[in-house]
């Protein structure tokens, strides 16, 4: 049998190999603005089987035979474009594309080149999400918000009311790769996590992938959150912006050197602590404020069709400041994140696209306060200095080749506090920990027959904790750049697709993947305070192996895309605190830590409808996550805060007219698990409270619905100006959904009273906010 | 109506609508054991003494039957020294002689004019174990076929002195002051302190956090401030939190611990300080085998101070 199919396979290679063939490539952007569209569809017209995409920076390229083709190229949302070219006179095709709005029929074509994604891609777990969707749906305070977008995805859990933080088939919160233009965003929340920091008027495009990540991904276990930000408009001068109840929002893009090079800027920030300053400054809290900002910007330059350039940044801080003037008691405390990230595509062939990327992220969090004399400081981080060299061989139309090897140092600072009071000082001894992280990776998107595909990959990664380091094994000092532990993990990824029918289709993968750097949080949702954690000669790397099976379905010509998969997670050296962790800065986090085992198994349901006035999806989850350690409760498998059995979302859009744009969210699913209060004992005659077994309560069932309409006055204005109004209302019948269990206790042991009660706390009832969006162009 | 109030709505419009209700656990009917004992040593020390209780299930309200109810009668309770091994003798404040029961109430901090409940305790009653500083104490329950063992040690004292008191930071107040103290640390070893305070004959009262380690400043000699401890029951202005009333006469009460010690009042007060909504919780770190609580060991000493008026 083996004989048979390795000759089987040989043949198929010798066929490809035989017939002639000429490469076509180029870029595919966007006509009005020059954005390079990802993952643009270009077929051969006579044959649609025989095709390829866009890659991350708008590339193809695609293998005909000799002779004159017409070459289609269709993208979500834009004319479909068909043109006839002789490959013998030439080989590179740019396409530029126009919206198709006003061309509803093409429009419909370009959604069912979408729509055959679900079943022909060998992707599993993978969603691309376009921004323009994100933008219409209901948000809360009316900010847009792609992360609470992708919780509405089955598989993908919110990490609590109004939160953008999330979870991915029964992973943890640091289990997620949330990157920005390749830059590693290591803290994606303001606020406490309620707003996340990717500003939707600067992001191009975002992708999900949930399931089999690919071997060009790698340090994290659930799931790769990859978005792009925009590269600016190099046709002409534009701004958007937006006003809203809480924040602000002005872009600015244009040309630097029209079809040549571009730039856009953006920034947003909030001004509810500055509304509120009338009533603080006739108050003891006087020069109290909070706001958050974030800005992002980049630049690129097309030195030549094999050459461009792209430079990006973004920086984003939360800044929370308290005064109390009578007792002099002041803090400030800015956190937040800052990212560059330097690109160079270069193509060394019409087959073989290069880029290499620079990249350097910091995360920061910092407080500085004190009273009188005495004045502390206390600061964490994370700065990652990165470089990544990957490669895109497009062999021929059954073989797109991908391999590289990147490399990151890390630095990551623990908390690290000093003080003074008067001519005392005090200073925590912790210093920085430093690693390097290496990965080199290869894979191959295979069409080995018309019915069968695989995406077949392997990653290889190399994670050393280098000095200066003092060992807490007994192994003495180590040097700077000295190597202190190795560890080295081989990571196969593959996933196969079958093809029943041109609407119909089985796949199934499988992906293994290792993590060498860590957050564990002691909150019911992570916090800017948590501390990221490399691997070490005491943190092992956790180890995730994922299985996943799933069938997709197109039906009515397309209309309607379902699809179900199933998963299985087996995850080792899984890290949490200890039952009695105490957060003070007398220990360094990892010496709290202990260690154990997860799995992660549920099923998934999507239904998305795609075409027509009414569009949206429904997605139901089913899951179950689980985790062990020795030193909690003697090993016993308890689940996650973040295990939900059952898990529903509904999304719908529908235009009224021209005008009117209508949009809601519901959300039907099982209540979040906490630890419930066993009950009380009285020491010092005071009432201290004992705990049960972890996660064994749940709070109540969570639903609630969400609903939006946009209103633009003028649609077909010919003037610069452009606007649109747009209310939202969060949480539309008011449902009291409990966030946590607040427990008050009273005891008074002289007369024998004790009085212990509990109450659920609903954060966010029903909230109306209305924003004002324009372009100008 | 104006802009402002406009805003204020508007600021505080997802607090509004917030809400709470009851909360209805799931009840838990074991009644794991907890024991509350302590030996002390230094000056104004007491006795040795172990409080055998049980804890309750969530419920929402219980009277002094049901917490009478709660003391566990009848237990074997034996503490060693490492010399002697002195067995501990029930006694039940309704069984004392009044004037006895106010000693014994006041040395627990309650106050024998509104005491109703009946507490027990197994005491030392003739003060037979050695108490002094550097010597272990091993305490051994039974109570039918269950068996509690617990060890603590009574570390080497390490004294306050150089008190005095100052303004309180910011603006100047003639009703308020703040204690300062000075300790020298004792260097290259784990030191812990606790301490709690009470004011005009009062109850000495739990701060809000009791306990303090050296991580930060092994071996140094300074000056710190220490705060009033604050009964959590009542409310206290944010501005006042921790600050003493000029006038008032202070017992402080200083005590040196070993860190099994430590760690049970740094988790309990943990995990009480810690209640919010993105808490997780804390389990208390007691030193007991087969039971909740603490058998701790304290080297002690009480200051006695007067506030003085500007």
């Amino acid at each position: 049998m083996r004989i048979y199919f390795l000759s089987f396979s040989l043949i198929v290679i010798l066929q490809q190999i035989s017939i002639a063939q000429i490469t076509v490539s180029g870029y595919v952007t966007d006509m009005a603005s020059g954005e390079t569209l990802i993952g643009a569809n270009i077929v051969l017209a006579s044959d649609e089987n025989i095709g390829v995409s866009t890659n991350t920076y708008g590339f193809y390229s695609i293998s005909l035979e000799e002779g004159t083709h017409e070459l289609k190229c269709s993208y979500l949302g834009y004319e479909d474009q068909i043109v006839a070219i002789d490959v013998n006179d030439k080989k590179e095709l740019n396409f530029n594309m126009s919206e198709g709005i006003a061309i509803a029929e093409i429009v419909i074509s370009a959604e069912k080149e979408d729509a055959e994604k679900n079943v022909e891609s060998t992707e599993m777990g993978t969603i691309e999400i376009p921004m323009a969707q994100i933008k219409k749906l209901p948000a809360i305070f009316g900010e847009v918000d792609l992360l609470k977008t992708i919780q509405l995805l089955p598989g993908v859990l919110s990490s609590g009311e109004g939160n953008a933080g999330f979870y991915v088939r029964g992973g943890g919160p640091d289990q997620n790769l949330v990157l920005l233009d390749e830059a590693v965003v290591y803290n994606s929340g303001h606020l406490l996590g309620f707003f996340s920091v990717f500003n939707a008027d600067a992001i191009k495009n975002t992708s999900l992938i949930k399931g089999n990540m690919p071997a060009k991904y790698g340090g994290r276990l659930s799931s790769v959150l990859d978005i792009q930000m925009k590269d600016g408009n190099d046709q002409t001068y534009k701004a958007q912006g937006g006003a809203g109840i809480v924040a602000s929002r002005l872009t600015v893009e244009g040309p630097i050197v029209k079809d040549k090079s571009s730039f856009i800027v953006s920034g947003r920030r909030t001004y509810i602590g500055d509304l509120a300053q009338p009533f603080l400054n006739g108050s003891d809290f006087k020069g109290s404020n909070y706001y958050f900002y974030d800005l992002n910007a980049k630049v690129n330059y097309r030195i030549s069709q094999k050459d461009r350039l792209y430079f990006s940044t973004y920086f984003g801080r939360d800044v929370f400041k308290f005064s109390q003037v009578k007792r002099d008691l002041r803090f400030n405390l800015p956190y937040g994140n800052a990212t560059a990230t330097a690109r160079w595509n270069h193509l060394f062939s019409d087959k073989l696209f290069f880029n290499l990327s620079a990249i350097y992220n910091d995360y920061q969090f910092q407080f500085d306060g004190g009273q009188d004399q005495f004045e502390f400081n206390l600061f964490s981080g994370v700065k990652d200095w990165s470089l990544k060299a990957d490669f895109e061989y497009f062999y021929n139309n059954n073989h797109t080749i991908k391999f590289g090897v990147n490399f990151t140092n890390h630095e990551l600072t623990p908390n690290t506090a000093s003080a003074t009071n008067g001519d005392v000082d005090f200073t925590t001894d912790y210093i920085p920990k430093y690693a390097n992280e290496w990965g080199l990776y290869a894979q191959d998107d295979i069409k080995i027959t018309n019915k069968l595909s695989a995406n077949l990959g392997i990653r290889l990664s190399l994670f050393s904790q280098l000095g200066p380091y003092e060992s807490k094994l007994g192994r003495g000092s180590f040097d700077s750049w000295e190597n202190v532990t190795n560890y080295f993990g081989i990571e196969p990824r593959g996933s196969l697709k079958y093809t029943i029918d041109p609407s119909l289709s089985l796949k199934a993968g499988i992906a293994k993947t290792n993590q060498y750097i860590h957050l564990v949080s002691n909150s019911s949702s992570t916090l800017p305070t948590d501390i990221w954690v490399p691997s070490s000669e005491i943190v092992k790397p956790q180890q995730g192996m994922q299985y996943a099976l799933g069938i997709f379905k197109n039906w009515k010509d397309n209309t309607y895309e379902t699809n179900i998969e199933v998963y299985y997670k087996d995850l080792k050296n899984q890290i949490d605190y200890s039952e009695d962790f105490v957060e003070d800065l007398s220990q360094e986090v990892e010496d709290a830590f202990v260690f154990g085992k997860g799995r992660a198994y549920g099923a998934e349901f999507f239904l998305k409808k795609a075409k027509g006035k009414l569009n949206g999806w429904i997605g139901y989850t089913v899951s179950k996550s689980e985790r062990s350690f020795d030193d909690i409760e003697s090993g016993r498998w308890f689940p996650t805060v973040y295990d939900k059995t059952h898990d529903l979302s509904v999304v719908a859009n529908y235009k009224i007219g021209r005008k009117w744009d209508i949009g809601a969210v519901a959300i039907y699913g099982t209540g979040r698990n906490f630890t419930p209060v066993g009950g009380f004992f009285l020491i010092e005659q005071n009432i201290n409270l004992w705990y049960g077994p972890r996660n064994s309560a749940r709070l109540d069932t969570y639903h609630r619905i969400d609903f939006s309409a946009t209103y633009t006055p003028k649609p077909d204005t010919k003037k610069k100006w452009k606007s649109s109004w747009t209310l939202s209302v969060y949480n539309i019948y008011n449902r009291k959904n409990p966030f946590f269990i607040l427990y008050n206790t009273d005891a008074d042991l002289e007369t024998g009273s004790v009085e212990i009660s509990g109450d659920k706390i609903t954060l966010f009832p029903i909230i109306p906010s209305i924003t004002y969006n324009f372009t100008w162009n | 109506m104006n802009y402002k109030i406009i805003i204020l709505l508007f600021v505080f419009s997802m607090w509004l609508g917030s809400c709470s209700e009851p909360f209805e656990p799931i009840t838990d009917a074991s009644q794991p054991l907890v024991v509350e004992g302590y030996v002390e040593a230094g000056p104004g020390s007491f006795t040795a003494y172990v409080i055998l209780t049980r804890a309750l299930p969530f419920i929402t309200a219980v009277g002094p039957d049901q917490i009478g109810e709660l003391f566990v009668n009848g237990a074997d309770v034996k503490v060693s020294d490492g010399d002697n091994t002195v067995q501990l003798t029930e006694l039940c404040l309704d069984d004392l002689p009044e004037d006895l029961k106010v000693i014994v109430a006041q040395s627990l901090n309650l106050n024998p004019d509104s005491l109703q409940l009946n507490i027990c305790a197994y005491v030392d009653i003739g003060d037979q174990l050695i108490r002094e500083e550097g010597r272990s104490y091993d305490l051994r329950i039974e109570i039918g076929e269950n068996v509690l063992t617990a060890s603590t040690t009574i570390p080497t004292y390490v004294p306050l002195y150089g008190f005095r008191f100052d303004d309180p930071p910011g603006e100047p107040s003639e009703q308020f002051a703040r204690l300062y103290t000075t300790i020298d640390d004792p260097a290259n070893e784990k030191n812990f302190y606790r301490y709690k305070s009470g004011v005009d004959d009062g109850p000495l009262i739990t701060p809000f956090s009791s306990v303090i380690n050296d991580v930060f400043y092994d071996g140094q000699s300074f000056e710190f401030p220490l705060s009033k401890a604050e009964d959590l029951q009542e409310e206290v202005p944010f501005e006042e939190f921790g600050l003493f009333d000029r006038g008032d006469s202070i017992t402080l009460k200083w005590m040196s611990i070993d860190e099994a010690h430590f760690d049970f009042w740094n988790t309990r007060d943990f995990s009480a300080n810690s209640a919010g909504p993105f808490s997780s919780y804390t389990r208390i770190k007691g030193n007991v085998d087969g039971a909740l609580g603490i058998w701790g060991g304290y080297s002690v000493d009480n200051y006695r101070l007067f506030v003085p008026y500007q």
